[in-house]
């Protein structure tokens, strides 16, 4: 890369040559005579113009390899790359200082000669002048000090449209360095992340409402940006707030923007599809019929019943396997890094800390201080997973602060505030750490300085030191080989930005099927939060008790949102950004496996660990593998993203419930419930209540119970029974979390 | 002067009427917004190329674009009013009304060229600004300097003296320039950038144009003149190399074994070897008489820009974008394993930038080495001792050459100055703008 010195004075000596401005187009002879052109430079006139015609974009000349061997950086996030590249790469090939119009930096976009990317602009716009005074004026780069964007405004801060149909536009004005300012809203991108509720029209930039809903567009110029909400409501008469009980500040926000979204919620939903909810929510598992019936036949008043059934479940042994499953897909707890012996040790400490309710910074901080070897110090496992400083790094920021790095490794992101040095500058905080063998067979030994630790930058060699990616009062930054630990510190903090609020609105998501900022690990300005009001209050919450995820949680269920039904009625059915009502999610792998084993009253069986085992329990992805947990979307641990684990429906499933052998070998099990029920001489409405409790943690209702009575009224009970359970087993109720 | 094929085309524009479509005025821009993006030298589907009247013309794979006078019986007019398929713009909404109705009154008017050829539009004339200097050369009596211009060649005294003559062309740019060993011959490439490649074959001291021969639809790059000046060889944007015979221009062969473009070729000694490098990161050794290629030259790092070779032994001297200039000997021991680099001499000192220009000193005794950072490194080719550093250039410097007797070195590039230094020390003897710059700039 050339020193950004040898371009200035380069600029200023073709400058200085240029006696006279040449502007009329195409020819020699206008140059006398003409007016004082404005001065053109590279950096405030004509990359913007390559951004704006799509010369940078990633399908053309932005792409990895360029096009048609011309590269320029992605989205022009590299001004200087792209100036060397017009006007160094091949003798200055692309520009003719001696005759401007001559240019193939003209000719091209112009389609003067052929051009595999088409018209971009024609000879006789705007664009095409101010490239060719910038070549008549000596191709000035322009001085980055001032003329780089120092901050973007766009007006106005949010667009409200009362009806699909409406239009509106944006007026987009950045402040430079030098503190000039500029109306570059023809220049600016503008894209809706979704544009069948807000389309904007990519020569015009008017944005127009295309249906009732929510989107957010980004704003995009020369390395700034900014995010416009929009919003289309519902234009139909007749719509009047009837308040509902709030039980907590959630449901206070929640109902804030529903109100103004003229949404009305649902209310909470029976006490009986509650306890399933939140058993399968907090435990993983299905209430037992006993349980159900307890709560069936208990009196006391609805949300005291409620909140001890909360306090209960998150005091169960279920609740600490159904966490350690989370944080293992999480953390990638797996035999495939660490080994057999490893992978148990690793489990066993995030059971330790679930247990314990460790408070989550504390956890954090535990595990990127580990050091030691890895069966002294589980913890250290971390670190074994990914070996290396750049994938530690990558984790770490996605795992705890919800934050993708990992475009930056090659380029400034396109989108993002994060930089190519940022990369770089955060890994260094990991690129000491060394593993080496340890005494015993599978142990290894996490330590602190490994030879030649210092981070280097891919294009120079130079070396990074580690810098946080955001200010910090943690000053200056220890650059020795224990350098992690201020990043753990940092990390954690109460004053990080990121770390509380990352985690919380995780948890949310788990409660209630998406992130108020979702995907929950993609955090970024064009995916801004669909309530910020709640996840801030959720974020304060958690960081004011002390990062403990247990009173997060307890705060979540308990609200009326996540209590609400998933019955909707006209004004919310469309909605499923705000919480207005609960939406059903498939069981999760284990949660089906755990259920169908606690159903049908047998036990399950995996290879290589004991008997009555729980899917849940498992030490990670091996056992079983390749069976039904992975057809249900288990994830193989390979990655830390929370998209590793599917929750689709996919026809290989749909085949494995109906034929498959885990719930036809469940409900024939000898020693199953149904075998039993038959054995103990139950009536035959015992036995229908029986398996309904069983399977879909409520009694059926009188027409079900009557149809189900008919048909066990047969001589092969038996076999009548286990098919009413088989088909419960495979209904929606019961294959659904709602 | 030379007006001849300036005055000969503007001779060639037929008169047209009032109203009558024209192609240039009213067909062109239709077919060039709506059509040249797939039908276009570098992409050229169903074998059309729209982008000049003559290619629009022969057409492609079904015969002739249209037929003069019958609109009806043109292939264009077919195409784009969907009476055949698939109906163009291939993949688009079709042509507005009134274009599809503009083509077609053209061809019904007979479809008649009115465009101007390629060179009607300029003599080198007035320089504003100078240009990026991109191929210098002394000649073999070390009393000339060619230097490149725009859409000429100007020869200056060796001493930076003062402008003897001015040789204008068709190329916009002259990319490389060399000197036959007796002085008589001296050739030039290059083109004009995604219009043409051209080679021009001069006789210097008089200035006259002898032939020229063109190729490609871009300009040709590192053009090198056989030692027994029987050839010329150049690199090409279609990733070819091409051989042209000096006496004819014709076009001998061309080799097709480059995966990207080829932007340097250099002869062995005996003028029956060539050596070609490109983007593909490749240098390619190639029998200049049977126009075959033989084998690869080198291990491959970075995408290669130059090639020099040594004034009396065959070997050269490459590189490119790893800023590391390779010496190799041209030739391989017999049983050299894939793989294995033994060719390789010596490498010599990383530059602090990608290398753009090369030049090997006629007394085989130094290595000048030139690019992206701002200063010209000479080396002692033996030892590959760093010997002086030539600073005073800013970024990209794109032609070096030593002078005849090896004690002087000429540099040019970006910021369109010729500069000369003495060779053992890099003293900066003369800096000057080559072009004559209005205004008495220079």
């Amino acid at each position: 890369m050339l020193k950004l010195v040898h371009v200035l004075s380069v600029a200023a000596v073709a400058l200085s040559l240029a006696t006279a401005a040449l502007v009329a187009e195409g020819t020699h002879s206008a140059g006398s005579g003409q007016a004082e052109q404005p001065r053109v430079t590279f950096l405030r006139d004509v990359a913007p113009i390559l951004n704006k015609v799509g010369c940078t974009a990633g399908a053309c000349h932005g792409a990895a390899k360029g096009k048609n061997g011309f590269k320029l950086s992605l989205r022009g996030y590299d001004p200087q790359f792209d100036y060397e590249a017009l006007l160094y790469d091949l003798a200055g090939r692309r520009f003719n200082r001696a005759d401007p119009g001559r240019s193939l930096m003209l000719a091209k976009p112009s389609q003067e000669v052929a051009h595999g990317g088409g018209r971009r602009f024609a000879k006789d716009s705007d664009y095409y002048k101010t490239i060719y005074n910038w070549i008549a004026q000596g191709v000035p780069y322009g001085d980055p000090a001032k003329e780089t964007v120092a901050e973007l405004r766009a007006e106005p801060k949010e667009i409200f449209m009362t009806r699909p149909g409406e239009t509106a536009s944006l007026k987009v004005v950045v402040r430079y360095q030098d503190d000039q300012t500029r109306d570059v809203t023809r220049e600016t991108t503008i894209e809706s992340n979704v544009p069948d509720v807000a389309s904007v029209e990519s020569d015009t930039s008017v944005i127009r409402g295309e249906r009732v809903g929510e989107a957010t567009l980004l704003v995009r110029y020369q390395g700034t940006f900014g995010a416009i909400p929009v919003t289309v409501l519902n234009p139909k008469p007749g719509f009047a707030w009837k308040p509902l009980p709030q039980f907590n500040y959630i449901d206070r926000l929640v109902d804030a923007k529903l109100e103004r979204l003229k949404i009305q919620p649902s209310p909470v939903t029976d006490d009986v599809t509650f306890f399933r909810r939140l058993s399968l929510d907090l435990t993983g598992r299905l209430p037992s019929p006993e349980s159900v019936r307890a709560l069936l036949d208990d009196p006391t008043p609805s949300r005291v019943k409620r909140a001890k059934t909360i306090d209960k479940l998150i005091a169960s042994p279920e609740y600490v396997d159904h966490w350690t499953v989370k944080w293992g897909d999480l953390l990638q707890s797996s035999r495939k890094y660490l080994g057999e012996k490893g992978a148990y040790e690793f489990q066993q400490w995030i059971r330790d800390a679930i247990a314990s309710n460790r408070p989550y910074d504390k956890l954090v901080r535990e595990l990127l201080t580990a050091r030691g070897s890895s069966y002294d110090n589980p913890a250290a496992n971390y670190f074994r997973v990914t070996r290396e400083a750049r994938p530690a790094m990558e984790k770490t920021t996605q795992v705890f602060l919800g934050v993708r790095m990992v475009c930056a490794q090659c380029h400034d992101h396109p989108f993002e505030r994060w930089t190519q040095n940022q990369y770089y500058q955060m890994s260094a905080f990991f690129s000491a750490v060394g593993i080496r063998a340890g005494y015993e067979v599978g142990e290894e030994i996490v330590f602190d300085r490994r030879a030649e630790y210092e981070m280097k930058h891919p294009k120079d060699g130079r070396v990074m030191k580690p810098q946080f990616m955001l200010a910090s009062s943690v000053a200056p930054v220890p650059d020795g080989p224990q350098r992690r630990d201020a990043l753990a510190e940092w990390l954690t903090s109460k004053d990080n930005p990121f770390f509380a609020r990352a985690i919380a609105n995780r948890m949310w998501s788990y409660f209630v099927g998406k992130g108020i900022i979702d995907p929950v690990d993609d955090i970024r300005a064009s995916n801004p939060p669909s309530n910020p009001a709640l996840l801030e209050a959720l974020t304060k919450d958690f960081v004011a008790h002390g990062f403990d995820l247990r009173s997060l949680m307890r705060t979540i269920v308990s609200s009326r949102a996540y209590q609400a039904s998933i019955v909707t009625n006209e004004w919310n059915a469309n909605d499923r950004d705000n919480f207005s009502h609960a939406i059903p999610r498939r069981l999760s792998a284990e949660e089906l496996m755990d259920g169908v084993s606690s159903a049908a009253g047998a036990r399950a069986r995996f290879p290589e660990v004991p008997e009555d085992t729980a899917a849940s329990q498992l030490v990670d992805p091996h056992i079983g593998r390749e069976g039904f947990l992975d057809v249900f979307g288990r994830p193989p641990r390979e990655s830390s993203c929370e998209c590793e684990r599917r929750s689709d429906f996919s026809l290989p499933q749909a085949l494995n419930l109906v034929n498959g052998r885990t719930i036809s070998d469940a409900v024939a099990d000898p020693n199953g419930r149904v075998a039993r029920l038959v054995l103990s001489g139950k009536s035959d409405e015992a036995m229908v209540d029986e398996l309904y409790l069983a399977a879909l943690s409520r009694l059926p209702t009188q027409e079900e119970r009557q149809r189900g009575v008919t048909y066990l009224s047969n001589a092969a009970k038996g076999s009548r029974a286990q098919d009413l359970l088989w088909a419960l087993l495979n209904s929606q109720a019961f294959l659904y979390i709602y | 002067m030379r007006l001849n094929w300036f005055a000969a085309s503007l001779m060639a524009i037929p008169l047209l009427r009032a109203g009558d479509p024209s192609y240039l005025r009213d067909v062109r821009p239709i077919l060039d917004k709506n059509c040249t993006s797939c039908h276009q030298p570098a992409s050229t589907q169903s074998d059309l190329d729209l982008t000049t009247y003559a290619r629009f013309r022969t057409g492609g794979k079904r015969g002739p674009a249209f037929v003069a006078g019958s609109p009806e019986q043109s292939l264009v007019i077919q195409f784009i009013t969907a009476a055949l398929t698939p109906s163009m713009p291939f993949g688009q909404p079709p042509l507005a009304a009134n274009d599809v109705a503009t083509i077609r009154d053209w061809i019904t008017s007979g479809a008649r060229d009115d465009s101007p050829s390629e060179d009607a539009s300029s003599e080198p004339g007035v320089y504003h600004q100078p240009p990026v200097i991109t191929a210098l050369r002394f000649s073999p009596d070390g009393k000339t300097l060619a230097v490149s211009g725009n859409r000429e060649i100007l020869l200056h005294r060796a001493d930076g003296s003062g402008l003897v003559k001015r040789l204008p062309g068709k190329a916009d740019r002259i990319l490389s320039i060399a000197f036959s060993a007796d002085g008589n011959l001296m050739i030039a490439g290059g083109g004009t950038p995604a219009r043409f490649g051209e080679i021009q074959f001069w006789e210097p001291r008089e200035g006259t144009l002898l032939r020229t021969a063109e190729a490609t639809n871009d300009t040709v790059f590192g053009a090198s003149l056989s030692p027994d000046a029987s050839k010329v060889a150049v690199g090409c944007a279609d990733n070819t190399v091409r051989a042209f015979e000096t006496a004819t221009g014709r076009e001998l062969y061309k080799i097709s074994t480059h995966e990207n473009w080829v932007l340097g070729t250099a002869f062995g000694i005996d003028s029956k070897r060539l050596v070609s490098v490109g983007r593909d990161r490749a240098a390619k050794l190639i029998d200049a008489s049977a126009g075959q290629f033989l084998e690869n030259v080198n291990q491959m790092h970075g995408e290669l820009a130059a090639v020099a070779r040594h004034p009396k032994a065959d070997e050269i001297v490459i590189g490119g974008e790893d800023r590391v200039p390779y010496i190799y000997s041209m030739d391989r021991p017999r049983n050299m394993k894939v793989g294995e680099d033994a060719t390789l001499v010596r490498q010599l000192a990383a530059q602090d930038g990608a290398i753009f220009a090369l030049d090997w000193s006629p007394d085989g005794k130094r290595v000048a080495v030139a690019g992206a950072a701002p200063s010209v490194n000479i080396y002692d080719a033996d030892t590959g001792l760093p010997l002086a550093s030539c600073k005073g250039h800013t970024a990209g410097i794109y032609a070096v050459a030593f002078s005849p007797d090896s004690t002087h070195l000429a540099t040019g590039g970006f910021d369109g100055r010729v500069r000369l230094y003495i060779t053992k020390d890099c003293t900066l003897e003369k800096s000057f703008v080559p072009v004559p710059l209005d205004g008495g700039a220079q």
